[in-house]
């Protein structure tokens, strides 16, 4: 392996990278070693026309572009010397020459790179008398992106994206010289699965989200690590975080999972979170038939209840457990310790199945449809089995998965069972027949931890509160355990202990928990099998 | 279809000479500019499925170069160089002679239509300066009467 | 029109005859008979011995030594190997190249199938630019006439030696005069220049090893072959072997083509040869070989034209276009014609040449137009050095240098146009 000296420290760097990749590979581009760059990314095809990341390397007689330059033993660079600094104000001054004094009106500001390195390496006066360059200010380049000819620095990441990415290649530069100008071609507007992508390479605030488009200043927001729960995949994101809002979703790099990239959809999907149809509240049905608006801490109660006369009366083997793929983990173990604890051995997971891509959307729409399967909870056939042929008499249902054309197509069947407890986060038809409803949180408001299509566990936490009394699955299937008083459930759910505990029962999760899973996730003991 | 099978067959032959489809673009570019003036989205749509690109590559392309246009041109393309050697022996002042003989507006285009007047870089021709090239013809060692003879020629 | 040069020599000097431009009457003066000598009596690799001893340089400006260059090319490989004949003249001042096409069609076809037969290519592209319609005419009439007479095809002077020649307009865009920007434009692409490394040697026209020269300098090669390196190498000077043809244009008597031999100074080729400024005016300023390079006053003209001088004078030969400006021009009329011209051809990847080139183009215009300030005369200085040294190719530098020997020797020009807030050169050509 080379060994290359970088501001007089030494480092060992795989062979065959520039030196910016060799940095990115070691952690510490712009984290210890500062190379400031436009048109360079770890994922995308190298460009070398910004001119911005150029050092020195002892040896050559001009500065080189650290993007371009492969590394070799022996290699001297210098980030920080004066010939350097002179090279970034350069570049800086002459970006700004021509670059609108947008900054109060625009989207970009506060996580702007034109900002941050003009800050940090450009000149801190405008010597330009000329009138700027007058271009268009908001051309709808298609249904999701908004640009700003005026404020693009012409890296061409975005170009690049389109056509090495999606492979769509919607972009492109069109004229010469200082008039360039990126643009769609007529009738083909840059319409991808992928597309919101491009707003977060874009350097500067030239491609913005419609969606995004001026909600809120980008300094009010905090960034919550998470993953997105739209598909199997777990990308890995940033959760955006102000007055207690998610305000949008960012793709978090892990090159393991998701590289830099999300999909639209699951971008999108953050509206999830704050939707109108979510469940705010429990109830049970009465004896009228009418559901009832009641406190969490009754439903439990009643439904505690119900399973309890039930299982007295046919025994716990017609009661079901449908698991939900939604749910944590530490959710899950709980459910099947109940499962278990009661004595019902019919249990199984719904996932819906949709389309999947050769890129990141894979077919279950799901984030943890693997972690079900990994702690025991089979295919929903075998319960759908035992439904129909009438072996079932009471079921809890975690979300309404079931319900879905792939599974029940509707509440058929479910009727005319004696109980029915259904835990979720948003509202279904599954509200027809349920005897006790119980609203849960979403992904995003817990701690807990997702297992992805490809046998990874990644971590979730609570970025925000439910304005409503919602509580995890976990925690409402601890409390109608002890409500229930099974061995081994006293009420208390401390999602820590729950995790070490499943962590220790089930070989699959050797030493994967809540602290062990680090900020890029950690795959399964046996990744892809079932437990 | 507006590219003619007579331009696709010429374009076909060019393709034959190069060892991927694409170095055949800008040949297939002048062919498709002697027989249509310019190219429309319509033309660049058929361009890019013989190439097997995208419509946005062909007007990359177009953009890109001088003699290539995304909309319709006129019948003559007169240019006059103005680039130093030129200038030096008075072609901006010819040009605007020029302008001023054709009453062309701020495009450069007279009003009928027929001839596009505009300046250019240097055309190789500095020795005989001033001059100007109408379409592939070089007019060398000009004088204002000479220039506006070759103009009065244009149909 | 164009006329022959007014001094020839072995590049041009049968030029004249309308009959050395069909390949009867080339043949007739000795035409391919050095080719024919390097294929049937000489090695790929002797052939690349030779040029590389006679010194011949690369005439398309950068004037890289062609022996070397040739030697790049791998000589074990599946891939085929191209020749690219960058035929894109398009510096200002340059019209070299022209005649050698529309003249000596069969000198260059003969200098192709030397450097092919060297460096074992199967193709050559000539690149030529698109307004040079009828050159490029006159040069597929020759390609065709070789073609009919054995010297191209699958099986060249039954050598078994097979090559193929191309022609290909441009359409223009100066830019595409630069080794790779010419590359992406053969392919069919924007005329953008690529990133070194890789070189054409090792990925050149799609992606396959390929060598890349100018016009000229494959002309020389028949010549070097038909009389050895060291006939070559007693013309012109030690480094600078051989003749150049130079394009004399502006104020001067006789605007044309004069071939001398590299080392001959610039006031004789202007004064001596070229009949001086006409009108008993005097010679203000030249610039030497092309708008690209930087310009010499009246009392530095007494140089020779051959790198190692020019270079100590703060310029280089380039393309040989010598431009001839008397004391009625206004030096910040000429910035903004320089500038403009490398504005309007940026390519417009670098940010410095993209932003430079356009911020340079706007101050001249503005202190031409009497708005300019004190400050401005840095600012352009400043701003043509941050673009030198910087970029992907040397377009920006070839937009820099003519600004800084206008600020080096000029500076006064600039400065009344500050001081008196318009053009105080009331005879100057019109901008």
């Amino acid at each position: 392996m080379p060994r290359i000296t970088v501001d007089g420290v030494e480092l060992e760097v795989p062979a065959g990278r520039t030196i910016l990749q060799a940095l990115d590979d070691a952690g510490l581009l712009m984290n210890g070693v500062d190379i400031p760059h436009y048109c360079w990314h770890p994922k995308l095809s190298i460009d070398g026309s910004c001119r911005l990341c150029q050092v020195e390397v002892e040896g050559a007689p001009k500065l080189q572009i650290a993007c371009n330059t492969p590394v070799q033993d022996g290699m001297v660079i210098r980030t920080a010397s004066e010939q350097v600094r002179t090279a970034r104000e350069g570049v800086m001054e002459l970006l700004l020459v021509n670059h609108p004094l947008d900054c109060p009106i625009c989207d970009q500001a506060g996580e702007c790179k034109l900002q941050d390195y003009a800050f940090e390496y450009g000149v801190t006066q405008s010597r330009t008398r000329e009138p700027r360059r007058a271009l268009k200010k908001h051309v709808a380049l298609g249904p999701t992106i908004v640009f700003d000819q005026e404020r693009c620095i012409l890296c061409r990441r975005c170009v690049r994206f389109c056509r090495e990415i999606p492979q769509t290649g919607e972009l492109a530069v069109i004229g010469r010289g200082d008039r360039s100008v990126i643009e769609t071609f007529p009738g083909a507007p840059l319409e991808n699965d992928y597309s919101m992508n491009v707003a977060d390479i874009c350097p500067v605030g030239a491609l913005t989200t419609r969606d995004f488009r001026f909600k809120i200043r980008s300094w009010f927001l905090q960034d919550v690590p998470g993953v997105c729960t739209g598909c199997a995949r777990g990308c890995n994101i940033s959760l955006s975080v102000a007055n207690n809002k998610v305000y949008r979703y960012l793709p978090r790099r892990n090159d393991a999972v998701n590289d830099t990239w999300i999909c639209d959809a699951g971008r999108d999907s953050y509206r999830e979170i704050g939707a109108r149809d979510r469940l705010k509240h429990a109830s049970v049905r009465g004896e009228n038939g009418v559901l009832e608006t009641v406190s969490t801490d009754f439903a439990i109660q009643e439904a505690a209840r119900r399973l309890a006369r039930i299982a007295a009366a046919k025994g716990a083997g017609v009661i079901a457990g449908i698991a939900s793929p939604h749910a944590t983990n530490e959710d899950l173990f709980t459910f099947r310790r109940l499962l278990e604890a009661l004595g019902a051995e019919t249990r199984g997971v719904a996932v819906v199945r949709g389309a999947s891509d050769a890129l990141l959307v894979v077919e279950e729409k799901a984030a943890n449809a693997a972690g079900a399967r990994a702690i025991g909870f089979g295919d929903a056939a075998a319960v759908l089995d035992r439904l129909r042929s009438g072996a079932v008499d009471a079921l809890i249902a975690l979300g309404h998965d079931i319900a879905h054309e792939q599974f029940l197509g509707g509440t058929q069947g479910l009727e005319k069972l004696d109980t029915v407890v259904v835990l979720d986060s948003h509202v279904s038809e599954l509200q027809r027949v349920a005897h006790v409803l119980v609203p849960t949180r979403v992904a995003a408001e817990k701690h807990g931890t997702l297992t992805n299509c490809a046998g990874r566990v990644q971590r979730v936490r609570a970025a925000v509160e439910p304005a409503w009394e919602a509580h995890g699955e976990g925690e409402i299937l601890a409390r109608l355990g002890a409500a229930l008083g099974l061995g081994g459930f006293d009420g208390r759910f401390d999602v820590r202990e729950v995790g070490k505990a499943l962590s220790a029962s089930l070989p699959a999760f050797e030493g994967i928990d809540l602290e062990t899973v680090g900020a890029a996730g950690r795959p399964l003991a046996t990744a892809g099998a079932s437990g | 279809m507006v590219i003619s099978e007579d331009a696709r067959a010429r374009i076909a032959s060019e393709i034959a000479k190069y060892p991927v489809k694409r170095g055949a673009l800008l040949p297939a570019l002048h062919i498709v500019h002697e027989e249509l003036g310019h190219v429309s989205t319509q033309t660049a749509v058929e361009l890019a499925e013989i190439f097997e690109i995208r419509p946005g590559d062909v007007m990359e392309v177009v953009s890109f170069y001088n003699m290539f246009h995304a909309t319709p041109q006129p019948r003559h393309h007169v240019h006059v160089c103005t680039n130093l050697s030129c200038s030096l022996r008075g072609s901006r002042e010819l040009l605007r002679a020029l302008e001023s003989y054709l009453s062309v507006d701020d495009h450069g285009n007279t009003a009928d239509g027929r001839i596009h007047l505009g300046h250019e870089e240097c055309l190789g021709a500095c020795a005989y300066a001033p001059m100007l090239r109408v379409g592939d013809v070089y007019h060398e060692d000009l004088d204002l009467e000479k220039a506006k003879r070759i103009l009065d020629e244009l149909d | 029109m164009l006329s022959i040069p007014y001094v020839t020599g072995y590049l041009t000097e049968h030029f004249g005859d309308d009959e050395f431009t069909q390949i009867g009457g080339y043949e007739k003066r000795g035409g391919y008979r050095a080719a024919r000598k390097a294929m049937k009596e000489m090695t790929p690799a002797e052939v690349i011995d030779l040029v590389k001893s006679s010194g011949l340089q690369g005439r398309g400006g950068a004037g890289f030594l062609t022996g070397l260059k040739w030697s790049f090319m791998p000589v074990e490989t599946d891939k085929p190997k191209y020749l690219v004949c960058n035929a894109d003249e398009s510096e200002p001042g340059s019209f070299k190249d022209r005649i050698l096409l529309e003249r000596g069609g069969h000198q260059l076809i003969e200098g192709l199938l030397i450097a092919a037969w060297a460096t074992g290519s199967e193709k050559t592209f000539v690149y030529v630019r698109g307004e040079y319609g009828f050159p490029a005419r006159q040069l597929q009439r020759c390609i065709d006439e070789a073609y009919a007479r054995g010297y191209l095809g699958k099986n060249v002077m039954k050598t078994g030696f097979r090559h193929d020649i191309v022609v290909q307009r441009g359409a223009g865009a100066y830019i595409c005069g630069e080794e790779t920007g010419l590359l992406e434009s053969l392919e069919g692409k924007k005329g953008q220049p690529r990133k070194k490394p890789p070189f054409p040697a090792q990925y050149g026209a799609f992606g396959m090893p390929s060598t890349v020269n100018n016009v000229e300098t494959f002309c020389h090669v028949p010549h070097i072959v038909k009389n050895g390196a060291e006939w070559f190498r007693s013309i012109g000077t030690e480094k600078s072997p051989g003749n150049a043809i130079f394009g004399v244009s502006g104020h001067v008597v006789r605007p044309g083509l004069y071939e001398f031999p590299l080392g001959t100074r610039l006031d004789e080729i202007v004064f001596e040869h070229a009949g001086g400024v006409p009108d008993g005016r005097k010679v203000k300023g030249v610039i030497p070989g092309g708008m690209s390079m930087p310009i010499l006053p009246a009392g530095q003209l007494d140089v020779p034209l051959a790198n190692e001088f020019l270079r100590e004078r703060k310029t280089m030969l380039g393309t040989g276009g010598i431009m001839v400006m008397d004391e009625t021009t206004c030096m910040v009329r000429v910035a903004c014609v320089i500038t403009y011209f490398f504005r309007d051809e940026s390519c417009g990847q670098c940010t410095q040449c993209r932003e430079g080139t356009g911020w340079l183009n706007k101050i001249a215009n503005r202190i031409e137009r009497g708005a300019g300030h004190a400050e401005d005369l840095d600012i352009l200085g400043d701003v043509a050095g941050k673009m030198e040294g910087r970029t992907i190719c040397a377009f920006a530098d070839a937009a820099a240098w003519p600004v800084q020997g206008l600020l080096r020797h000029f500076r006064g020009d600039f400065e009344e146009h500050v001081r008196q807030k318009k053009c105080p050169f009331t005879q100057s050509f019109e901008l």
